[in-house]
């Protein structure tokens, strides 16, 4: 046991050296990194506290404008509130009474939003907001258009217009937004000239914003042909959604597409924006396109067929795909008056059993 | 130099060789963590999710929820499921042939009839025996798909071939969801015009302890118990440090099978989830990244760090020794089936570093820190003690720690799910004790784990859970 415990101690004092050193460079970071911990916490709840005051003055403000029935805000109180504008210099609070602002317009519409808007302008907040204008950092750029436009500060909607096209995908997302808010339809003008691809949440988020505008019936025709493929997907889907029966010819054009999310997005757009013939560009087409593409296909002529199709949907009955096979027996069973008749007609005759697809249309069909 | 010496240099300079690669990775995982959780804080202030909760563009999504022998709890499950906030969801429960009344409780309660319904065969699967929908228009979004018994991934792929969304959402059907859950995974398959997609991953956290009411979590606390409390810490971990660093590679293998949204064209075209093997989740990433890479298609798979998803950690040591070691053969089954990409630079990042990570250091770690510990013990006790090896090896430990606190940092600087001052304590407690306690049998799960593999033993074992209102559960 002494042998082990000389061993031990003499082979401790010969490694005392640079790994050692390491260690124990470890173990300090390690302290250090707890104490940076515990410290963060410890001033984190201090802040918590002074923050809690800070918001309360902020609703006072917010509540005072929001509630007061006088036209013009009273500044008087604002100075008196805000300790003779000292509290509007420190920069941190200036961010939390803002987000605060912002926050509470988001919610609230008539005169309460614009005495919010006085509210805001009153205290220069419009004015930060410019300067980020020119922040170097994406985030506080894009956050200072959004405020702006939250805010309905209009003023700068053509200074905005430069940002639709920025690098960054949120500047420029933030920009189209306010561009859209601001002009509403003719906001869409920023499609005729940017490069970047508009993402697929942004498109949801414009549509979405349309809708609380009264339609109208901007040229989208020229869109179709864009460069800026996700440009011809979203006029595709807005010819849709605003059912464009006038864009019906330039729409089937986009069937011919190189792209094939366009290709798709015009299939699409054919359910709701449809002419008699609107079928026979699909048959015409429907060999030369992928799976994906014909069920598409088949499930708008669910939509669109008649007895004239029963011929071709009937021929799909043989496809490979049961997946395809199930959709044609649907649009089958859909297409006029004799279509669930052909359905079962075919059923009863062919060597393939398709039972259990009869069954599951004429289930779908009873509910 | 005897051979003695020389093996005695080899074994204590490739220990530190190893070593140094690796605190070189923990190192590039942190930087790389603080900048991806960065950048997706920053872009989340922008982001307004009710706005895709009520729009008709939204994609659509199905859930898919395996059940098997979940009886007591099923009810419940299903009716938090369908109370998400997302317009164009459908809920698919697969009835995996549970033994209990699992079936009889969802008819019942939901008021469902056998429907004439065609199943297409687009992955091949076990039998179905019948599908359910509700005569209550209100459960409208509800399927329920009565099958064979065939396994997670065999009920997963059934759910696949039902489901007509354009993606599909697995879950355990035991976590518990946040509400605007679907709608924060669904972002990032529409947010990039670039590149598709194909996958995308959620946060998993901890439940143990947390307070659960009509199937939603209302309150988080700290699991009371050491072992869910420690996997919290190593929760945290996996999640805010290693799976934001790879995203920010696009270079992630692992999404939860517990909580993951797929493509459901591509998982289609790669043949659905493999039943046979036991870590299908990983594997199915894996093929599904292959596959893309094959067809040069630029992708990404996506991962967000919002705490979306909360489950029952394993409270004894012999449930959770059973899922290490599945966790462990289902890794090296992955990485044999993938093994054409080890170091392969056709496959990019895939290939040169992603695979290589999870071949040295999560399939390999364990073999050689347990052969580091066998070696240093018998050098211990044959007075041959080699004090570099030693010291490499608290150094280990040492920089496990430090990166298990700045993990709870992260957590504190962003999500902060643990308010009380204590709560942080305990878990630099847990995380100053957990290389002694809970981590040599982690290593030792693993090395069972290969052990296991190597004697062709593949069952998924026994998971019993007590289950947040304290009923049991099997599987």
């Amino acid at each position: 046991m002494l042998a082990l415990k000389t061993h031990l101690f003499s082979g401790f004092i010969i490694y005392w050296d640079l790994q050692t050193m390491a260690l124990l460079a470890i173990v300090i970071l390690m302290v250090c990194l707890l104490s940076f911990m515990l410290l963060y916490l410890l001033i984190k709840a201090g802040h918590e506290k002074k923050h809690a005051h800070w918001r309360s003055i902020a609703n006072t403000l917010i509540h005072k404008a929001v509630f007061d029935d006088e036209d013009k805000i009273d500044e008087r109180f604002i100075r008196e509130t805000l300790n003779d504008d000292k509290l509007a210099k420190n920069r941190y609070f200036r961010k939390l009474l803002t987000g605060e602002i912002v926050s509470a317009k988001k919610n609230i519409t008539g005169t309460a939003a614009e005495n919010l808007i006085q509210l805001y302008r009153m205290l220069n907040l419009d004015k930060y907001a410019i300067k980020n204008l020119n922040s170097m950092r994406w985030y506080i750029k894009a956050q200072a258009i959004h405020e702006l436009t939250i805010m309905q500060i209009s003023d700068l909607v053509e200074h905005l217009h430069q940002f639709t096209n920025d690098a960054n995908e949120y500047v420029r997302m933030e920009a189209q937004t306010a561009l859209v808010r601001f002009n509403g339809f003719d906001g869409l003008s920023f499609l005729d000239t940017i490069t970047h691809p508009i993402s697929d949440w942004q498109q949801i988020k414009l549509l979405q914003l349309l809708t609380l505008l009264p339609p109208s019936l901007i040229d989208i025709a020229p869109w179709f042909q864009s460069e800026n493929t996700s440009v011809a997907v979203f006029a595709l889907k807005l010819a849709r959604n605003y059912h464009r029966f006038e864009q019906h010819d330039a729409i089937a054009k986009c069937l011919d597409h190189p792209d094939s999310q366009v290709r798709l997005e015009a299939i699409l757009c054919l359910n709701e924006v449809y002419t008699d013939e609107t079928t026979d560009h699909l048959i015409s087409r429907f060999l030369n396109e992928s799976l994906k593409h014909q069920l598409a296909m088949i499930r708008v002529m669910q939509t669109l067929g008649t007895e004239r199709d029963i011929l071709f949907l009937t021929d799909l009955l043989n496809h490979e795909s049961d997946l395809l096979k199930l959709d044609a027996a649907r649009a089958l069973a859909n297409a006029g008056n004799n279509g669930m008749a052909s359905l079962e007609e075919y059923s009863k005759q062919s060597e393939q059993d398709i039972t259990e697809i009869v069954l599951h249309i004429k289930r779908e069909m009873s509910v | 130099m005897s051979w003695q010496t020389f093996l005695l240099h080899a074994f204590t300079y490739g220990i530190l060789v190893y070593s140094m690669i690796l605190l070189t990775f923990y190192l590039l995982i942190g930087a790389f963590s603080i900048l991806e959780t960065r950048a997706y804080l920053h872009k989340n202030r922008f982001t307004d999710y009710r706005m895709l909760a009520s729009s008709n563009e939204a994609p659509t999504m199905s859930i898919l929820a395996p059940a098997y022998n979940e009886g007591p709890t099923i009810i419940e499950n299903v009716r938090s499921l369908l109370s998400l906030h997302y317009n164009n969801l459908d809920v698919i429960i697969i009835n995996d042939g549970s033994k209990d009344d699992t079936l009889e409780k969802l008819i019942n309660a939901y008021d469902l009839y056998k429907a004439d319904f065609f199943v297409t065969q687009q992955i091949k699967t076990k039998a179905v025996k019948g599908i359910y929908r509700s005569h209550n228009p209100v459960y409208r979004k509800l399927t329920i798909v009565d099958k064979e018994n065939g396994g997670k991934a065999d009920a997963l792929n059934v759910g696949i071939n039902i489901a007509r969304s354009d993606y599909f959402v697995c879950i355990d059907v035991d976590c518990i969801l946040e509400q605007d859950a679907i709608l924060k995974l669904a972002k990032p398959f529409l947010e990039t015009s670039t590149h598709r997609v194909i996958a995308a991953g959620g946060v998993v956290r901890v439940a143990n302890s947390c307070e659960i009411e009509g199937g939603r979590l209302v309150k988080v606390n700290l699991p009371k118990k050491f072992l869910p409390r420690i996997q919290t810490l190593e929760y945290i971990r996996a999640f805010l440090l290693s799976r934001m660093a790879w995203t920010r590679l696009n270079g992630l293998l692992l999404i939860s099978g517990a909580f993951g949204a797929f493509d459901r064209e591509i998982v289609i075209n790669c043949g659905g989830y493999h039943t046979d093997t036991v870590g299908e989740d990983m594997e199915l990433v894996v093929r599904m990244r292959r596959y893309m890479e094959e067809r040069e298609e630029p992708y990404k798979v996506g991962f967000i760090p919002d705490p979306l998803c909360w489950t029952e950690a394993p409270s004894s040591y012999r449930i959770l020794g059973r899922q290490r070691n599945r966790w462990t053969r289902g890794t090296i089954e992955t990485l044999r089936s993938h093994k054409k990409m080890f170091f392969n630079p056709n496959y990019g990042i895939l290939g040169m570093l992603s695979y290589p990570y999870w071949f040295f250091f999560e399939f390999l770690a364990p073999i050689i820190e347990f052969l580091g510990t066998v070696g240093i013990v018998i050098y211990f006790f044959t007075y041959a003690v080699n004090w570099s090896a030693v010291v490499i090896m608290i150094g280990v430990i040492c920089i496990g720690i430090l990166y298990s606190i700045f993990a709870i940092l992260m957590e504190v600087l962003t999500y902060n799910q643990y308010k009380q001052r204590k709560d942080i304590l305990r878990l630099v407690l847990v995380a100053i004790l957990e290389p002694f306690i809970f981590h040599p049998f982690v290593v030792w799960s693993a090395v069972l784990g290969n052990i296991s593999l190597l004697r062709k033993q593949n069952s998924w074992g026994e998971m019993t859970r007590q289950g947040f209102t304290a009923d049991k559960k099997a599987r």
